[in-house]
C-alpha cells in the first residue's frame, strides 16, 4: 500500500512537468499570446481597443511598457522554448533584477547603492558613484550595448538566481501589485470554503438519497426524486445560482439572500454570532450551486451501485442466514456500494475547478477563479500560469485522493 | 390458443437493433422527446420565415417579392454563402434614406395606410436575432410584452409586443433564444462528432493492441486529464479571438478522453472473444478486424453516450458564452444573455437571465430524456432483489 502510494507520487512528478509544460508552451506560443499581443497593443494603443474589450466583462487588455519588458525576461522570451521552461521552473538561474544604465548617469540600483557605468577600454564598468574606486562586481554586465535616440549609449544589469515556480516564485502581477503568491494565499481559502462545504455535502445527500432510491425502488419516492435527478442533470451550477439569484437576491422578486459577494461591507463591526450568521447568509446560494453540479451523477451512481450489489448472491446469503435486514444492507451492502463514489472524487475536484471561475462570477466572490478571470482579461500572465500550477498540482492531488479513498472503502484492492 | 399459434408461419426473429428500437419506442418518455428535439431542430433551420423581421412575401404594384426566402438560405447555410438580403428603401415605395433597408413592418403598416392594394406579410414573429438599436422601434432593456410607439416616414406606430422584451443592444430576446437553439444543438452535434472521430481510433487502438501503445496512450490520457481544460480554452479564445471552429476543436479536443476510455474498454473485452480469435485465423487483415468485426460490436456504450456528450457540449458552450469567450458576438447565445442579464442584476432585467436559461434547460432536459431511454433500450439492466 504505502509502497504504490509512494511510487504513484513518484509518477505524478514527470505527470506535472509534462502538464505544465504543455501549459506553459501554449500560452506562450499560441498565436497572439501575450507578448505578441502586449506589443500590438502598445503599438497600437492610442487607435484602438483590444479585442478583450468585446467580452462582456471588460478589461483594457493592456499592459504597461515596464511592465512587458519584465514579462520578456520573466518568461524568456528571448531563449528556446525549453531553456525558458527550465528557467521559468526555477531549475536554471535566470535574470531576476535587471536595470539600464545610461553612460555617464548615475542610477540607483537598490540595498543603498548608486552606480555610474562608463567605458573603459571599450568595456563597460560598472563603479559605485559616491566611492568612484570601487568597481561593482556582483552584477553581470549585458554584453549587448544600446544606443538611445539621443546619442546615449545604454547598458543593462543583472543578477542571476534560480528563482521560478519550484521555488514559489511565480512572478508578480502588474494588475495588482503584489506577488502571485500574496493574491493566492488571500483567495485560496475563500475558494476551498466552498469546494470542501460543497463536497461534503454533496456526498452526504447524495449517498443518503442513493440509499433511499434503491431501497424504494420503484416506488412513488423514488419516481418524484427521479425528477429531482434529471433536473440537476439539465442545469449547470451556475446557471442555477443564477437563476437563484435573480429570483432570491432582490433584484427582480423576492429579496431573501445577498445579491452576491462573500461577506457584508459592515463585516468587522458584527459581533461573533453576527459574524457566523453573515457568513451563513452569504454561503446558501453559492453552495447550492457547487452541490448541484455533481447532484445527479453521484446519486445515480450511488442508487445504481447500491440497487447492483443487492442483487448479488452473498446478499441472498446474508438474508439466508437470519441476518436483520438494516445489518444486511449498511454493513454489506455498502461497503461494496460505497467504491464507484470514492473513486469519483478526483473528478468531483476537477469539476469543483472549473466552476469556480462561472460561480464566483455569478455571485461576484472575489476568490481564485475570479481572480484568474480578471488576470485572463487583463493579459496579467503571472497570475495566469500561477493558476494553471495550482490546477494541475490540484488534479494530481484530486487523483491521489480517489485511489486512497478507494483503498480505504475496498481493502481487496491492492495497488500494483 | 397454442394451437392457434402452430398455424400461423413463424415470424422471423427481430434482429436486435429491432428489438432496441422497439424497446426504445416503449419508453414513452424518452420516444417523445426525441420526436420534439428532432422536430425542433430540423425546424429551426427554417426560423426566418417564423421569427424574423423579412417579410414572407410583399406585392407591391403588381409584382412579388419573397425577401424572408433569402433570409432562411443564408441562416441554414449559416452565412457560409452569403447573400445580401439588403432591399433598398425606395425599391418597394418606402420613404427614407437611401443606405437604411426596408423595414417591412413600417411598410406594413404603410400599405395598409395607403390602401392601394399592395401587401406584405410578414412572418408570425416580426423580429430578427441581430436587429438592433438601427432599426426604428427598437429600445434596450424593454419588458417582455412590452409595446413601444414610434414613428417612421411620418406614420405613428405602435410595435408588436415582444414576447420576453429586448437586450442591451435592443434585439429581441425571444427570437435570439430561438436562433440560438439552432446554433446550440448544431455546435454540441458537430463537438461530439468530432470528439467521437478522434477518441474512436485512439480507444480502439488502445484497447486491442495493448502492451506498450496502450501505456502510451494511457499516459497521454492522464496527463491531458491534469489539464485544465475550462482554463485552456479561455486562454485559447482570449489570445486568439472567438470562432466557431476553434470552439470546436478546443472542445473535441479536450472532449475525445472519455470517448477513448469507453473504447478502450471494450475493444479490450471484444478481442479475447472467440469471433475475433477466427477471424485472426483465417488471416483477415487487423483493420479489417478492428472495423468490420469488433467496431460493430463495440458500439452500444459510445451511442449511449451520445446523448450526454451533447448536454456536456451545450452547457460548456452557454457556459462559455457566459464567460464571455463563447462563439463571436453579435452570434445569437444564451450564455451571453445570461451574462448581461447578471450584470444588470439590481435593475431586474430578469427575462435576460430566465429566458434563456430556461431554453437551455428545457433542451439539456430533453436530451437527457432521451438519453435515458437510450440507455435503457440499449443496455437495459434488470435489478432483481431480495426482500
Amino acid at each position: 500500500m504505502a509502497e504504490y502510494f509512494i511510487r504513484r507520487l513518484l509518477l505524478a512528478i514527470p505527470t506535472f512537468f509534462i502538464s505544465t509544460f504543455i501549459v506553459f508552451t501554449i500560452v506562450r506560443e499560441t498565436p497572439g499570446s501575450p507578448l505578441d499581443r502586449a506589443i500590438m497593443e502598445l503599438k497600437m494603443s492610442a487607435a484602438t481597443e483590444g479585442a478583450a474589450s468585446s467580452n462582456s466583462f471588460g478589461g483594457s487588455g493592456e499592459i504597461p511598457e515596464e511592465a512587458l519588458e519584465e514579462l520578456k525576461r520573466f518568461y524568456g522570451y528571448d531563449r528556446p522554448i525549453w531553456r525558458a521552461y527550465l528557467d521559468w521552473l526555477g531549475v536554471m538561474p535566470r535574470q531576476t533584477v535587471s536595470y539600464k544604465l545610461t553612460e555617464g548617469t548615475p542610477r540607483n540600483i537598490g540595498d543603498g547603492v548608486r552606480a555610474i557605468a562608463n567605458i573603459e577600454n571599450g568595456n563597460w564598468v560598472i563603479r559605485d558613484y559616491r566611492d568612484q574606486d570601487r568597481v561593482i562586481d556582483t552584477w553581470t554586465i549585458d554584453t549587448e550595448t544600446k544606443v538611445a535616440d539621443n546619442g546615449d549609449k545604454q547598458v543593462r544589469i543583472f543578477k542571476e538566481e534560480r528563482s521560478g515556480i519550484l521555488q514559489l516564485d511565480f512572478g508578480k502581477s502588474h494588475e495588482y501589485r503584489q506577488t502571485v503568491l500574496e493574491l493566492v494565499k488571500e483567495r485560496l481559502p475563500i475558494s476551498l470554503q466552498f469546494g470542501i462545504i460543497g463536497l461534503l455535502l454533496s456526498y452526504t445527500v447524495c449517498v443518503y438519497l442513493g440509499i433511499l432510491k434503491a431501497l424504494n425502488h420503484g416506488s412513488a419516492f423514488d419516481l418524484t426524486t427521479s425528477v429531482l435527478v434529471f433536473v440537476g442533470y439539465s442545469i449547470p451550477g451556475w446557471a442555477l445560482g443564477a437563476v437563484l439569484l435573480v429570483m432570491l437576491g432582490g433584484g427582480s422578486f423576492y429579496d431573501v439572500f445577498p445579491l452576491g459577494g462573500f461577506q457584508s461591507d459592515n463585516y468587522e463591526t458584527l459581533s461573533f454570532f453576527g459574524k457566523v450568521w453573515d457568513h451563513a447568509y452569504h454561503f446558501v446560494l453559492p453552495t447550492i450551486a457547487y452541490t448541484i453540479a455533481s447532484f445527479a451523477s453521484l446519486t445515480m451512481l450511488m442508487k445504481n451501485s447500491l440497487l447492483e450489489n443487492l442483487s448479488q448472491d452473498y446478499i441472498r446469503t446474508a438474508f439466508a442466514k437470519g441476518l436483520r435486514e438494516k445489518r444486511v444492507i449498511w454493513i454489506h451492502a455498502m461497503r461494496n456500494s460505497i467504491i464507484p463514489l470514492a473513486s469519483r472524487i478526483g473528478f468531483i475536484v476537477a469539476l469543483f475547478l472549473a466552476s469556480s471561475y462561472l460561480i464566483e462570477l455569478v455571485f461576484n466572490i472575489d476568490g481564485l477563479g475570479m481572480l484568474t478571470f480578471r488576470a485572463i482579461l487583463a493579459r496579467d500572465f503571472p497570475i495566469v500560469f500561477g493558476f494553471a500550477v495550482i490546477s494541475v498540482i490540484i488534479q494530481l492531488v484530486g487523483t491521489m485522493l480517489s485511489d486512497l479513498a478507494l483503498s480505504v472503502v475496498n481493502p481487496r484492492i491492492r495497488f500494483k | 390458443m397454442s394451437n392457434q399459434k402452430k398455424e400461423t408461419t413463424p415470424e422471423k426473429p427481430l434482429t436486435i437493433n429491432q428489438r432496441r428500437w422497439s424497446k426504445f419506442k416503449g419508453l414513452k418518455r424518452g420516444y417523445y422527446s426525441f420526436y420534439i428535439l428532432i422536430g425542433a431542430f430540423l425546424l429551426s433551420f427554417f426560423l426566418p420565415l417564423f421569427i424574423g423581421s423579412k417579410a414572407l412575401m410583399v406585392s407591391y404594384e403588381g409584382e412579388l417579392y419573397f425577401p424572408a426566402l433569402r433570409a432562411t438560405w443564408n441562416h441554414a447555410t449559416w452565412g457560409l454563402v452569403q447573400i445580401s438580403e439588403y432591399v433598398p428603401r425606395d425599391e418597394l415605395g418606402q420613404e427614407g434614406g437611401g443606405d437604411e433597408g426596408v423595414n417591412y413592418r413600417a411598410l406594413q403598416a404603410q400599405y395598409e395606410l395607403e390602401d392601394e392594394g399592395n401587401w406584405v406579410i410578414m412572418p408570425m414573429y416580426p423580429y430578427d436575432p441581430f436587429e438592433d438599436l438601427g432599426t426604428e422601434g427598437n429600445k434596450v432593456f424593454m419588458a417582455p410584452f412590452e409595446t413601444e410607439s414610434y414613428t417612421v416616414a411620418g406614420m405613428e406606430l405602435e410595435s408588436t409586443p415582444r414576447i420576453f422584451g429586448t437586450d442591451n443592444n435592443g434585439r429581441d430576446v425571444f427570437s435570439r433564444m430561438a436562433y440560438g437553439f439552432n446554433i446550440s444543438i448544431m455546435f454540441a452535434l458537430v463537438v461530439a462528432l468530432s470528439s467521437y472521430l478522434i477518441g474512436i481510433p485512439f480507444g480502439a487502438l488502445s484497447g486491442y493492441f495493448g502492451g506498450w501503445t496502450d501505456m502510451l496512450l494511457q499516459r497521454v490520457v492522464e496527463i491531458w486529464s491534469t489539464l485544465p481544460f475550462l482554463f485552456l480554452v479561455i486562454i485559447f479564445v482570449a489570445l486568439m479571438g472567438p470562432s466557431f471552429f476553434l470552439l470546436v476543436a478546443l472542445l473535441a479536443f479536450f472532449g475525445w478522453i472519455g470517448i477513448s476510455l469507453l473504447m478502450r474498454a471494450e475493444f479490450y473485452r471484444e478481442k479475447s472473444k472467440d469471433y475475433v480469435a477466427a477471424a485472426v485465423s483465417i488471416g483477415v487483415p487487423t483493420r479489417q478486424i478492428l472495423v468490420k468485426h469488433i467496431l460493430p460490436n463495440s458500439l452500444v456504450p459510445i451511442i449511449t453516450y451520445f446523448p450526454f456528450a451533447v448536454v456536456l457540449n451545450i452547457s460548456s458552450l452557454v457556459s462559455l458564452d457566459f464567460l464571455g469567450f463563447g462563439l463571436a458576438p453579435p452570434t445569437p447565445s444564451w450564455g451571453a444573455m445570461v451574462g448581461v442579464g447578471l450584470q444588470n442584476i439590481t435593475t431586474g432585467y430578469w427575462w435576460l437571465v430566465i429566458v434563456p436559461l430556461a431554453a437551455m434547460f428545457i433542451t439539456l432536459l430533453l436530451t437527457v430524456f432521451i438519453g435515458e431511454a437510450v440507455r435503457e433500450a440499449f443496455d437495459p439492466k434488470v435489478f432483481s432483489r431480495l426482500r
